[in-house]
């Protein structure tokens, strides 16, 4: 993609330094530009490593370490590529070592509007209760077809872009986004015919 | 929520990514992006490549200024030490005598030459 990317699906604003003009400025000792390119991808990371993760807090230890990680290793970070897909890989291999060194736990948070019995309104508890559903659909899905989807529908990425940032051929990702999709639709169905 | 026909649908689906956008969403990025900061601000922490960059400079710097320093002391000291000295044998020739004949000649020494030698000094 040719464009210089922003996180896909942001709102925009106004932002007008590019991410490699950022990426210079870091290089060059600005941290005020590494700030801006953190607050950028922010919310991105959080989601990809939570998608990997599972737990959130889980999840933004992985994104603070492939942060920092992506610091470490920004003069290898080719200018003539995006950033974001670039930066997402970092951020998705931070948090699959993450995945793979933590012990087996249990840390599935309760429902607060469970917990504030009954006080929330009904939406706001389907809309939770959909979103604990998502989570727990993705979590049965394979790590490179939570990613691929992931990356995809929420972050906005081509396929070509997530085949660099996964290391899959470009079909594979078509075919990994089909997939995960095809169980999400399953299950997002079944939910509404149950609610 | 648009169904797939074809897995080589490349348009994103807009109801699925806002679902799972919302699902996988986190609270206060504010304060994510302050931590990270924090973090990458600790100088125990050897995030800042550059910082780093310029710390290895700078030791080559100190390195170079301290290999120069150390030629130019020994340059001072050859200089020092490159003032003429007599060679050994001009201190022989100038022990010129009994003594001194005593000490250069290859033959061994006379005993009358040794007493001569003793009764000098």
């Amino acid at each position: 993609m040719e464009r210089e990317p922003q996180p896909p699906g942001e709102v925009a604003r106004i932002a007008p330094e590019t991410d490699s003009a950022l990426v210079a400025r870091t290089l060059a000792g600005d941290r005020a530009a590494f700030g801006v390119l953190v607050e950028r991808y922010a919310a991105s990371v959080r989601r990809v490593a939570r998608a990997v993760l599972g737990d959130p807090d889980d999840a933004d230890d992985a994104a603070q370490d492939g942060i920092l990680a992506a610091l470490v290793k920004l003069r290898h970070y080719d200018p003539g590529r995006p950033f974001g897909p670039w930066l997402m890989r970092v951020v998705a291999n931070a948090a699959t070592d993450r995945r793979r060194r933590r012990r087996v736990r249990h840390t599935e948070q309760l429902d607060p509007g469970l917990v504030a019995g009954g006080t929330t309104p009904d939406v706001e508890t389907d809309r939770r209760a959909l979103g604990r559903r998502l989570r727990e659909a993705l979590a049965q899905l394979p790590e490179r077809r939570r990613l691929a989807v992931v990356l995809f529908d929420v972050e906005g990425y081509s396929h070509a872009e997530i085949g660099r940032t996964l290391g899959l051929p470009e079909g594979t990702v078509r075919s990994e986004v089909f997939h995960a999709r095809r169980a999400l639709r399953a299950l997002l169905e079944d939910w509404k015919e149950e609610a | 929520m648009t169904r797939d026909t074809t897995p080589f649908d490349h348009r994103p689906d807009p109801v699925l990514g806002s679902a799972l956008r919302e699902a996988l969403a986190a609270d206060n990025d504010a304060a994510f992006v302050a931590r990270v900061l924090a973090q990458a601000g600790r100088p125990a922490e050897a995030h800042w490549d550059v910082l780093a960059a310029w710390a290895r400079a700078g030791i080559a710097a100190a390195a170079v200024a301290a290999l120069i320093a150390g030629i130019l002391v020994g340059r001072g000291m050859s200089a020092a030490s490159s003032t003429p000295t007599a060679s050994v044998d001009e201190l022989l020739a100038a022990a010129a005598g009994p003594s001194g004949a005593l000490v250069t000649s290859p033959q061994p020494p006379d005993a009358s030459v040794l007493l001569v030698s003793a009764e000098e000094r």
